[in-house]
């Protein structure tokens, strides 16, 4: 360690790459930390965790027992065990009780990415609601027709500032805070959506999935949904520098202009059934007369809804973007409501057809890389999280949380802490701590080990320096 | 028929390996020369693909060519990245085929294209039909040569038999009563004809298998003793469905002093 110092300040080692090893160093050491301790006042399953975007200090969690709290995970508000264990109690808590509070499960509470001023919280009584912090007041509603699984901002927008909501209903809707109104509806899945993400290269790109197995990106300045993911589509590992012209590729395009060209009366139909929003969903008539089809004029933005493509077999219960914006990380788990293709598959056989997958977000392939995972939860949407460098992910595998490396898909850690299944995780990169929420309404912190002799002269002394925007 | 196979896939890029595929194994079923702890583990996955291909059991009352099952290519070759990877450059290569099972829990069947060729031509040579003749034949070299997924779309399967010649959907009807077909919303998956009876065998193995471990008190067993038990319900060997359960994650192996030892995974 100091023998690094010296070389940073020769210059030997550049800062940059120090920081990176000291920060994997602590990554790979984690464990459940043995001085912080976060007081959870649910009382119910906490599904959503994040820690606020501007400065990494304030932890905000949504329950089913349509309660959200904040801690200050920087600042202890008490210590104990001799001022070597801080605790940290939330700093408010909204539950049912509150005047505009939701009724049901909150099944995501995301922070407004511009400053902890406000925060989104998405529910399973079709609201969401766009809170005040520092009044704990609902400054804005919006009513979905159907429950609420996910929400999202874009946290790279200067332009936008639109909430994405991926609901029970087919449609993807984006809501507008600046105008109180929806401003795109977003067709092309077949069944509820589970999961939304901007993506982090461009805050015009939105990736969802859907329980139909489809993983979708849309760019919200034109119609229809520029990619869909194909798990047939694969790359073998990073993308070659040189453009290869290979048969998939080909494949890919073939496919979606034959679709295009074959066009009837069918999709028309079946655009208008997705209009009417959620409910019945029946599949479409398997016979497309091979003759005498219907030149019928769609618009080239809704050539996409025909991609019947499917990145899983399997509805998408998490995704998760890297921060460098240049590859996707897809969990998706056996859903036993077959819709479509699903058909044939053995209903009763035990549901361990959970898996991760990797796709490059530029060419849209499957890398190819076999994380091992047995079993995901079913049937709720779970929050996975990266390391900074993109290099770990952490996944919530029933009451453990898995770490896996990236690019070879090995495990490189396992926590086990929970008492029940595991909803969420959040890892804080500045701090290198991992949060995780499950159904066992507890929030856990994992942290590098911390000598017991460093907490000594810090402590519940006046600090003048415990300050927030 | 091992020789045609080691041909084809010598074809590929840096595979240039002299061995010799055949087995003493093939002649002598009753015997189990190679225990199943002594090839567990393959360095490579063409090499546990032959290897395996090789001691696949001998089934009397279907014939069947050898196919493999994902899960056993997972439970041999550490890394499943790499067994993915060189996975879809076999395939790509046209060296093997990959098929959906519908045994649920995702299963692939994995077999080499001259074998599932040899398949089909035992199973066309029984439907002496006189319309359904040119069907296979067009099947064989349109779709089968270049649509190398799992599935294809009615639209795309049309265009291809086409190619051959006028295409009724009677045809497409005779495919699938052959079995080279299953037909599903919009789209057909490709399949294995004559398969379903050890399909069904496969399903009801790893009932017993797992159900026979879950009965003893401590859920383990040596693996060497286990693969002497034979298996009442099922025509695949023991050998055959521990590597389908060890990759499939329902059981696990355990390194003790006297060998490998086998347990149910609880998770």
């Amino acid at each position: 360690m100091w023998k690094e110092i010296g070389d940073r300040e020769r210059g030997i080692l550049r800062p940059k790459s120090f920081t990176t090893r000291i920060k994997s160093n602590r990554i790979r050491t984690l464990q459940i930390s043995n001085h912080k301790d976060i007081v959870s006042p649910h009382r119910a399953s906490i599904n959503s965790l994040q820690v606020d975007l501007t400065e990494g200090r304030y932890l905000l969690s949504g329950a089913a027992d349509a309660s959200a709290a904040v801690y200050d995970v920087q600042r202890a508000t008490d210590y104990e065990g001799g001022g070597l264990i801080a605790k940290h109690k939330c700093l408010f808590v909204v539950d049912k009780q509150h005047e505009h509070g939701h009724k049901y499960a909150i099944s995501s509470a995301i922070w407004y990415p511009v400053d902890t001023g406000l925060f989104i919280t998405g529910s399973h009584d079709h609201h969401i609601n766009v809170w005040d912090t520092n009044t704990t007041q609902v400054v804005m509603n919006f009513k979905m027709p159907g429950k609420v699984y996910r929400t999202a901002m874009s946290s790279l927008a200067t332009t936008h500032m639109l909430i994405a909501a991926g609901t029970e209903d087919v449609q993807v809707r984006l809501c507008d805070i600046a105008s109180g109104a929806f401003s795109h509806t977003l067709s092309g899945h077949r069944d509820g959506v589970m999961t939304v993400e901007w993506s982090t290269s461009s805050e015009w790109v939105l990736v969802t999935g859907g329980c139909d197995g489809a993983i979708r990106f849309w760019d919200i300045r034109r119609a229809g949904c520029f990619l869909v993911l194909d798990q047939s589509h694969s790359q073998l590992g990073r993308r070659p520098t040189i453009p290869e012209h290979s048969a998939t590729n080909k494949a890919l395009t073939s496919k979606s202009l034959s679709s295009g060209q074959n066009l009837n009366a069918k999709p028309r139909a079946q655009q208008r059934k997705l209009a009417n929003g959620n409910g019945t969903k029946q599949s479409p008539v398997g016979r497309m007369p091979a003759k005498g089809s219907l030149r019928q004029r769609l618009h080239p933005g809704m050539l996409s809804s025909l991609d019947r493509a499917t990145a899983h077999y399997g509805a998408v219960t998490g995704l998760k973007a890297t921060e460098d914006g240049m590859y996707l990380l897809s969990a998706v788990t056996r859903s036993y409501v077959t819709k479509d293709s699903m058909h044939l598959l053995d209903p009763e056989a035990a549901g361990s057809d959970s898996r991760l997958r990797l796709w490059d977000v530029e060419s849209g392939c499957n890398t190819l890389v076999n994380f091992e995972t047995v079993r995901l939860q079913a049937g709720k949407p779970i929050q996975l999280a990266t390391s900074q460098d993109s290099a770990l992910v952490f996944v919530p595998c029933m009451t453990a949380v898995k770490a896996f490396d990236v690019w070879s898909g090995n495990t490189s850690q396992t926590f086990r802490g929970h008492y029940e299944y595991v909803n969420s995780c959040w890892f804080s990169s500045q701090e290198q701590e991992l949060y995780t929420g499950g159904n066992d309404k507890q929030i856990l912190v994992w942290s590098p080990p911390r000598l017991i002799a460093d907490e000594g002269d810090e402590g519940p002394a006046q600090d003048r320096d415990n300050w927030s925007d | 028929m091992d020789k045609t196979s080691e041909e084809a896939s010598s074809k590929g890029k840096k595979r240039q390996r002299d061995q010799q595929p055949t087995d003493p194994q093939t002649n002598q079923p009753h015997h189990q020369i190679f225990s199943l702890e002594d090839n567990l583990s393959f360095t490579d996955t063409l090499v546990a693909l032959r290897m395996m291909r090789a001691q696949f059991p001998r089934i009397d009352k279907v014939s069947i060519q050898p196919f493999i099952l994902r899960s056993q290519l997972y439970s041999s070759v550490k890394d499943r990245t790499q067994v993915d990877r060189e996975l879809e450059s076999l395939r790509r290569e046209k060296v093997v085929r990959i098929f959906k099972l519908n045994t649920g829990q995702d299963d692939h069947a994995i077999m080499f294209l001259d074998d599932y060729l040899n398949q089909m031509e035992n199973v066309v040579k029984r439907l002496e039909e006189k319309e359904g003749d040119q069907v296979f034949k067009w099947f064989r070299t349109h779709v089968i040569d270049s649509k190398l997924e799992p599935s294809i779309e009615h639209q795309e399967l049309y265009t291809l038999l086409s190619l051959g010649g006028m295409v009724k959907d009677g045809h497409i009807s005779l495919l699938i009563n052959a079995g080279l077909l299953l037909i599903d919303p919009n789209m057909y998956w490709f399949a294995i004809p004559n398969i379903g009876s050890v399909l069904k065998g496969l399903s009801q193995g790893r009932k017993e298998v797992l159900s026979f471990l879950n009965r003893r008190r401590y859920k383990e067993m040596m693996l060497a003793s286990m693969e002497k038990k034979c298996l009442r319900f099922s025509p695949l060997d023991m050998r055959f469905h521990l590597r389908d359960l060890i990759g499939s994650g329902h059981l696990k192996t355990v390194q003790t002093s006297t060998g490998l030892l086998v347990r149910v995974s609880k998770d």
